[in-house]
C-alpha cells in the first residue's frame, strides 16, 4: 500500500506570493539615477493576493477584493533543500486550486467576491488561517486558526516517503501569542526544521545502519534543526527581532526513520504515541510552568488548569534563554499513530490515554486517512471552544515492518 | 451615470446563544438623471382624475387646474394619456377616436390635452378598479414606454364596484406601473387608496384643500420625471439554514416588503422597489441565524440593489458572537429608531381603526403608545397630528384622552401620515 496519488493531491500549504516582499526590490545604482526610477520600486512592491490574484497597494494588510490577509508569509530561502519535491508538488496544488473562486473550508460552498461563503456566510479563510498537508498517504496534518484568535500563529511542515513507515518528518511550531510576527516566526521555523531533518535522511545502507548510530545521528540533527529554525525566525522577522518581546515560537518535531522515532521539543507543543492497543504515551516533555509544577508533585489536572499553566519556560526566538531541543529516541511497538500537536488540541484532552480514546473514536468515524483524522481532531477542538490555534499532524505508524530498505 | 451606494448600520456583536441579527441598510442614488433618458428607455405617464358626480363644483375645478399643471410638467418625449374616471373609465386624451393608446408629449399634444381636461363634465359614480384597468391596458399597449407611472385623484369611496373587483384590478396592475394616489376632501377612504399605493409602489396622501391640489400634482410629476433609474430591486441573501424574519422599507415611509419577495435562488429573495431618483431609502432587515460559538463570525445577509439583474450596490450584514456585554448589549441607534417608527405607524393605524369601530379603550391605549413613540423618536410631525386627535396628558408615559368632536380631516391626515418616518440622527 504505497501512496495513493489522489490522497497526496490534497496538500495545500500557504504560499508566499513573490511580490509580497517589497524589501527585496533590487537596487542598482544605474536605475537609481534614471528619472523614472522613483516610480519603479512602487510598482514592483504591489502585493498580489494569493487567493484571488487582485493587485493591492504595497502597504495593504488585507486584500481589497476578497479580504484575505496579506501578511507576507515567509519563504525559507537560504537552504536549497527546502525546494524538495514535496513542497514543489504542494505549491502546484495550491496554485491550481486558488483559481478565482475558492471553496469554503467549512461547507464546500464557493467564496464570493466580498470574502464570505455564498452558502454558509462564514468568512473566507486565508491559506494561512487554515491549511492541510498530506505529503504521503500515511502522513497528514491540519493547521487551523481556531475560533477565538484573530491570527493563526500555529504552523506545521510535513515531509514523507510514499512507502508507509519508511521515512517522515513532522514539525509543529506554535507562535507565542500577543507578539506581532509570531505567525511568520512559526512558519519559518517549521519549514526550516523540516528541511534540515529531511536532509538528514541516510538512504545509503552501507553508511552504518546500526541503531545506536541512527539514534546519535538523529539526536544531532534534531539539535541542528532547532538552531536552523531559530536562524530562520531571525531571517523572517527582520526588525521585529529588536522588540522587547520579539516573535518566537515553540517547536515539536518527530522523525520516523524505519522503526526508530526521534522526537524533539522546545516549549509546550507535543508529540504523542497513540497506540491502537496497549499503552499510549506523551513522548515530549513540556517546558512549561505546569510541567515544572507536576515535577514538584502537583496533579496534571490541577497544574494544567492553573492560570499560569501556559507560561512556557523555553522557546525558539530572539530572546530565548535556551533553544536546545530535548531529544528522545523511541521504538514504538505495534500499530498506532505518531501525533504532533499544539496546545490548541491538547488543552482539551491532555492525558495520553484520553487523547488515544479521542483518536480511536475519530478513526472509527472518518477512517484512517491522516488528513481526515487531523481535520476531525481540529473540528473537535473547535467544538470545545477553539480557544487557541489548533494544529494536528499524524503519521500512521506500524512497527511490524522493521525490515531495512533494500539496497538500490 | 447613476451612482449607487449602500451603508449598513448595525451592532454586529451578538451575545452567546443569540440568533437574531438586525440592520438598517441605507441605499442612496445620485446622478439618476431624468426619466426615460437612458439608452432604449422611454417614460410613460397617465393622469387619472375622478370626474364622478360628487366632484361637482370646487373640487372638479381644482382638479382640472391641477391636471393641466401636471401636463405642463411632463417632459417632451414622454408617452402620456389622461383618464377620466367614474363608475367606468374613459380615455380623455388621446381623444377616444385616436388610433394610438398613448402619444408622446410635444407642445401640440400638451395644448390638446389641456383642452380635453377643460372639457371634463361631472357625472356618475366611482369604480377605481376600472380606472386602473384602463391605465394598465394603455401602458401594455405602449411597450415603448418602459418606465410607467400614474397619478390617481379621487374624492370619494369606491362605491360602484366590489372590493374584490378593486383588489383584482390592483393585483393585475402590480408590476405594470407605479401609482401615487391622492384623496381630496374627507369622504374618501384612506385604506382604499393605501391599498392601491402600497401595491403599486407609490405614496398615498390627503389634499385637504382643493387649492393645494395643483402644487401637489406638480411635485408628484416632477418627482416622477426626476427618476432616471427606471426600476431597481432590493436583493437579500441570507445563509443556508437561516430565516429572513422581515425586510421593510423604513424611510422615507414604512412599507413592509416581506410579502413582495420572489426568490432569485434558494438563498436570495428579490423585492421590487420601483424607480429611483436622487434619493436615499432606508431598509430594516432582520435575519435569524443559528447561534455560533463565542468568537465566531459570519455573514448574516448581503443586501444589494440591482438594476436589470446587475448588482449596483451591496451592503454586508454581519454577526459576531462575543461574551463581552459592553459590545453585545448596545442596540444600534438606527435600528432602535426605525423599530420605534415602525411601531409608531402601526399604533396610529390600529388606534384609529379601534376608534372608528367604537372601541375607545383600545384606541386610547394605542394612540397613547403612538404619542409616546413619536416623542421618543423625535417625530414632531406625528406628535402635532396626534395632538389634534387626542389630549396629551403625559407624552413620556403615553397617557392620553380621546378628543371629542375630532375633525374627520384631522384623523385622515394622521392616518395618511402615519407611515412617514423621520430620519435617524446619525
Amino acid at each position: 500500500m504505497s501512496g495513493a496519488p489522489d490522497e497526496i493531491a490534497e496538500t495545500s500549504p500557504p504560499t508566499a506570493p513573490d511580490a509580497a516582499q517589497p524589501e527585496s526590490t533590487p537596487e542598482t545604482p544605474a536605475e537609481a539615477d534614471a528619472p523614472a526610477a522613483a516610480e519603479a520600486p512602487v510598482a514592483a512592491a504591489l502585493i498580489v493576493c494569493p487567493a484571488c490574484a487582485t493587485v493591492n497597494d504595497p502597504d495593504a494588510k488585507f486584500c481589497e477584493e476578497c479580504g484575505t490577509q496579506l501578511g507576507e508569509l515567509v519563504e525559507v530561502s537560504a537552504d536549497p533543500e527546502t525546494t524538495d519535491d514535496t513542497h514543489a508538488e504542494a505549491d502546484e496544488a495550491t496554485s491550481s486550486t486558488a483559481a478565482p473562486r475558492r471553496a469554503c473550508v467549512y461547507c464546500g460552498g464557493s467564496i464570493a467576491d466580498d470574502g464570505y461563503c455564498e452558502l454558509c456566510g462564514k468568512p473566507a479563510q486565508s491559506e494561512r488561517d487554515h491549511w492541510q498537508e498530506a505529503p504521503a498517504a500515511w502522513v497528514g496534518g491540519v493547521c487551523d486558526r481556531g475560533i477565538r484568535h484573530e491570527i493563526n500563529e500555529d504552523a506545521m511542515a510535513l515531509s514523507a516517503d510514499p512507502q508507509v513507515g519508511e521515512f517522515a518528518v513532522l514539525v509543529v511550531c506554535d507562535g507565542v501569542s500577543s507578539t506581532p510576527g509570531s505567525d511568520k516566526a512559526s512558519l519559518a521555523a517549521a519549514r526550516a526544521a523540516t528541511a534540515i531533518l529531511e536532509a538528514g535522511r541516510v538512504t545509503d545502507v552501507a553508511d552504518g545502519h546500526g541503531d545506536e548510530y541512527a539514534q546519535a545521528r538523529w539526536s544531532g540533527r534534531m539539535l541542528e534543526a532547532g538552531e536552523r529554525a531559530s536562524a530562520a525566525i531571525y531571517e523572517a522577522i527582520g526588525e521585529l527581532a529588536a522588540r522587547t518581546n520579539p516573535p518566537s515560537c515553540t517547536f515539536a518535531a518527530a522523525v520516523i526513520d524505519g522503526p526508530l522515532v526521534v522526537v524533539g521539543g522546545v516549549g509546550d507543543s507535543r508529540v504523542y504515541w497513540i497506540a491502537d492497543d496497549g499503552k499510549s504515551r506523551q513522548l515530549t516533555t513540556d517546558d512549561s510552568w505546569s510541567q515544572e509544577m507536576m515535577a514538584h508533585g502537583m496533579s496534571r489536572q490541577q497544574a494544567e488548569s492553573a492560570p499560569q499553566a501556559h507560561s512556557i519556560t523555553r522557546w525558539l526566538g530572539a530572546d530565548s534563554p535556551d533553544e536546545v531541543p530535548h531529544v528522545v529516541p523511541t521504538y514504538p511497538t505495534g500499530a498506532g499513530w505518531i501525533l504532533v500537536c499544539s496546545d490548541g488540541l491538547w488543552n482539551y484532552c491532555s492525558d495520553a490515554d484520553d487523547l488515544a480514546q479521542l483518536v480511536h473514536r475519530v478513526v472509527g468515524s472518518v477512517g484512517t486517512n491522516p488528513v481526515q483524522v487531523a481535520s476531525a481532531l481540529v473540528d473537535w477542538a473547535n467544538e470545545q471552544g477553539g480557544q487557541d490555534n489548533i494544529t494536528a499532524a499524524l503519521a500512521r505508524f506500524d512497527s511490524v515492518v522493521p525490515t531495512p530498505a533494500q539496497p538500490a | 451615470m447613476a451612482e449607487f451606494t449602500a451603508s449598513v448600520f448595525q451592532n454586529e456583536f451578538l451575545s452567546d446563544g443569540a440568533t437574531d441579527v438586525h440592520a438598517i441598510v441605507t441605499v442612496t442614488v445620485a446622478g439618476a438623471g431624468q426619466a426615460g433618458q437612458g439608452q432604449g428607455m422611454a417614460a410613460g405617464e397617465i393622469i387619472i382624475v375622478d370626474t364622478s358626480g360628487s366632484m361637482t363644483g370646487e373640487n372638479l375645478g381644482a382638479a382640472k387646474h391641477a391636471a393641466s399643471v401636471a401636463v405642463d410638467q411632463i417632459l417632451d418625449g414622454t408617452w402620456f394619456a389622461v383618464i377620466s374616471g367614474t363608475d367606468t373609465a374613459a380615455r380623455a386624451f388621446p381623444y377616444p377616436n385616436a388610433r394610438l393608446p398613448m402619444v408622446q408629449m410635444e407642445p401640440g399634444a400638451r395644448a390638446a390635452a389641456k383642452q380635453a381636461i377643460a372639457a371634463f363634465q361631472p357625472s356618475g359614480g366611482t369604480a377605481m378598479g376600472t380606472w386602473l384597468t384602463l391605465a394598465r391596458e394603455l401602458f401594455q399597449a405602449t411597450p415603448q414606454a418602459t418606465q410607467r407611472h400614474a397619478i390617481l385623484l379621487t374624492d370619494g369611496k369606491n362605491e360602484h364596484e366590489s372590493a374584490q373587483a378593486l383588489s383584482q384590478a390592483i393585483y393585475n396592475a402590480t408590476g405594470v406601473f407605479q401609482c401615487d394616489a391622492r384623496g381630496v376632501g374627507s369622504r374618501w377612504q384612506v385604506d382604499e387608496l393605501r391599498q392601491i399605493a402600497t401595491a403599486l409602489l407609490g405614496t398615498v396622501d390627503l389634499i385637504a384643500k382643493p387649492a393645494d391640489m395643483a402644487a401637489d400634482f406638480e411635485s408628484i410629476i416632477k418627482q416622477s420625471m426626476g427618476r432616471g433609474v427606471a426600476s431597481a430591486d432590493l436583493r437579500v441573501w441570507a445563509p443556508q439554514g437561516s430565516e429572513v424574519l422581515f425586510v421593510r422599507q423604513v424611510a422615507p415611509t414604512v412599507e413592509d416588503l416581506t410579502t413582495r419577495k420572489t426568490m432569485v435562488n434558494p438563498l436570495t429573495g428579490s423585492y421590487p422597489t420601483g424607480s429611483w431618483g436622487d434619493e436615499s431609502r432606508d431598509y430594516h432587515v432582520a435575519v435569524r441565524v443559528a447561534s455560533k460559538p463565542v468568537g465566531s463570525e459570519q455573514l448574516a445577509a448581503r443586501v444589494q440593489l440591482t438594476v436589470r439583474d446587475e448588482v449596483v450596490a451591496s451592503g454586508l450584514v454581519k454577526a459576531r458572537w462575543s461574551n463581552d456585554d459592553a459590545l453585545t448589549a448596545r442596540i444600534d441607534p438606527a435600528v432602535a429608531h426605525y423599530t420605534g417608527q415602525t411601531e409608531l405607524a402601526s399604533a396610529i393605524q390600529d388606534g384609529l381603526a379601534a376608534k372608528a369601530a367604537g372601541d375607545a379603550a383600545t384606541a386610547t391605549v394605542k394612540l397613547g403608545r403612538a404619542v409616546q413613540l413619536a416623542a421618543e423618536t423625535g417625530n414632531d410631525e406625528a406628535t402635532a397630528k396626534l395632538r389634534k386627535v387626542v389630549e396629551i396628558d403625559d407624552a413620556n408615559e403615553g397617557t392620553v384622552r380621546l378628543r371629542r368632536d375630532v375633525a374627520k380631516l384631522d384623523e385622515m391626515a394622521l392616518d395618511t401620515a402615519s407611515t412617514k418616518t423621520t430620519r435617524v440622527r446619525k
